[in-house]
C-alpha cells in the first residue's frame, strides 16, 4: 500500500516524499487542487471511496498522515 | 504610488483569494491603503487565514449575507473591494456609494457565460477556449465594464477543477496587470456589448440536468462527466444514470488505454474515438 501511495504522491507533489514538517498546505507545498488529484488517484488505485469529511488539511498535512487515511479506509473498506 | 483608495477588502475563498491577497498584502510597501479579508464561504482546505496570519492582515469570517451587507454598507472611506472567487451578490444600495468601488474577477470571458459555474458550462458545451474577466461591479450580474481579460485554450480531457485552477492562476495574472491603473482609477474600462442574446448560468442549474446517458455519445458523457468534476467540493450531486432500468450514480471515472479494459462489477467501459475508453464506476441505488 505504501508503495502505490508514495507513486502516486511523487506524481502529483514530489516534494511531499521528502517534507518534515506538519502543515504542508499552509506551507504551500500541497494545494487544493492537487489534494484533488491526489485522492482521485487513491481512490482508483486502491478501489476506495473518499468521503469529503476526510478531504481536510489535517489529513494532508504530510506523507505520514495521507498514508494514515488510506490505511484507516482500506480497513473500513 | 498615490490613490484616492484609503482601505482596501478583498472577499472571497480560495487559491485566487489567497494568491490576489498575497500581491496585494506586497503592494502595501508601495501604496498607503489599509487591508483587510473577509471569508464569507468556509472552504475545508482554505489557507487564506493563514495567510493573513502570516502577514498581519485583518481576517474576519462573515458567512451571513445580511451581516456582511451590513458592514459593508458601514464603510465610511473611500474603499476598494476586490472580490475574487466570491458568490456573494453585493446589494444595489452599496454599489451606488461613491466611496465604494467593486470589481470582480469572473470565471469566463464576458459576456458570454455569466452566473455560477462557468468553467463547467464551457467545458459542456465544447468550448475549446475560455478565460477570466476582471470587470466593475454593477447592479446586473457579471455586466460591468471590463478592466482586463485572459485567455486559454480548454485542453481535450481537462475536469472543472483542472480548469478552474487554470483560470484562477490567469485570474492573478490579469489582477496583477490592471491593479495599479484601478488604484489610479485610470483604467481603460470597456462595456460589455450585451446586445445579443444573454443567457445567466444560475447556482442550481446542473449541466445535462445531472443525468448521463451511457447509451448515447460517449464523448458527450466524458464532456459532462469532466464538467461536474470538482472532486470532493459537493458543487454538483453525482451523476445519475440507468443501468438496465435501475437508477445509479456515478462513483468515478476515468479515461483508460484498451490495454487497461479490465472487467469488473458496477463497471461501465464506453469508447471513446480516439480508441480510448471511459471507465465508469457506478453504484446502484
Amino acid at each position: 500500500m505504501e508503495e502505490k501511495v508514495l507513486e502516486i504522491l511523487e506524481e502529483y507533489c514530489e516534494e511531499a516524499l521528502t517534507y518534515e514538517g506538519d502543515n504542508m498546505m499552509e506551507e504551500g507545498i500541497i494545494d487544493s487542487f492537487t489534494v484533488i488529484n491526489i485522492v482521485s488517484e487513491l481512490e482508483d488505485a486502491f478501489d476506495i471511496e473518499i468521503d469529503a469529511k476526510y478531504v481536510v488539511a489535517e489529513n494532508f498535512k504530510n506523507k505520514a498522515a495521507i498514508l494514515e487515511l488510506v490505511e484507516r479506509l482500506l480497513e473500513e473498506a | 504610488m498615490n490613490t484616492n483608495f484609503k482601505r482596501l477588502v478583498v472577499i472571497g475563498y480560495g487559491k485566487a483569494a489567497g494568491d490576489i491577497l498575497k500581491y496585494i498584502a506586497d503592494r502595501r510597501l508601495d501604496y498607503a491603503y489599509q487591508l483587510e479579508f473577509i471569508e464569507h464561504e468556509i472552504h475545508a482546505l482554505s489557507v487564506t487565514e493563514n495567510i493573513c496570519t502570516e502577514r498581519g492582515i485583518p481576517f474576519q469570517r462573515i458567512p451571513e449575507k445580511e451581516v456582511l451587507a451590513r458592514y459593508l454598507d458601514e464603510i465610511a472611506e473611500r474603499t476598494l473591494i476586490v472580490s475574487a472567487s466570491n458568490n456573494f451578490l453585493f446589494p444595489g444600495a452599496l454599489l451606488e456609494k461613491e466611496n465604494i468601488t467593486i470589481i470582480n474577477f469572473h470565471n469566463a470571458l464576458l459576456p458570454n457565460y455569466p452566473g455560477r459555474n462557468a468553467p463547467s458550462w464551457v467545458i459542456y458545451k465544447g468550448e475549446r477556449e475560455t478565460g477570466i474577466t476582471w470587470h466593475y461591479v454593477t447592479a446586473g450580474v457579471d455586466e460591468g465594464k471590463i478592466i482586463v481579460q485572459k485567455r486559454c485554450e480548454i485542453g481535450p480531457d481537462e475536469k472543472a477543477y483542472e480548469l478552474t485552477e487554470r483560470l484562477m492562476n490567469l485570474a492573478c495574472e490579469g489582477f496583477a496587470e490592471c491593479f495599479d491603473t484601478v488604484l489610479a482609477e485610470s483604467a481603460q474600462a470597456v462595456p460589455q456589448d450585451l446586445s445579443g442574446e444573454r443567457r445567466l448560468y444560475r447556482s442550481k442549474e446542473i449541466p445535462g440536468d445531472g443525468f448521463l446517458n451511457v447509451a448515447g455519445d460517449a464523448e458527450a458523457a466524458y464532456r459532462l462527466l469532466r464538467c461536474v468534476d470538482y472532486g470532493k467540493s459537493e458543487i454538483f450531486p453525482p451523476l445519475r444514470l440507468e443501468i438496465e432500468g435501475r437508477e445509479a450514480v456515478v462513483v468515478r471515472y476515468r479515461k483508460v488505454a484498451p490495454e487497461k479494459r479490465e472487467e469488473g462489477e458496477k463497471l461501465l467501459f464506453l469508447p471513446l474515438r480516439s480508441g480510448d475508453f471511459l471507465k465508469i464506476k457506478y453504484r446502484v441505488l
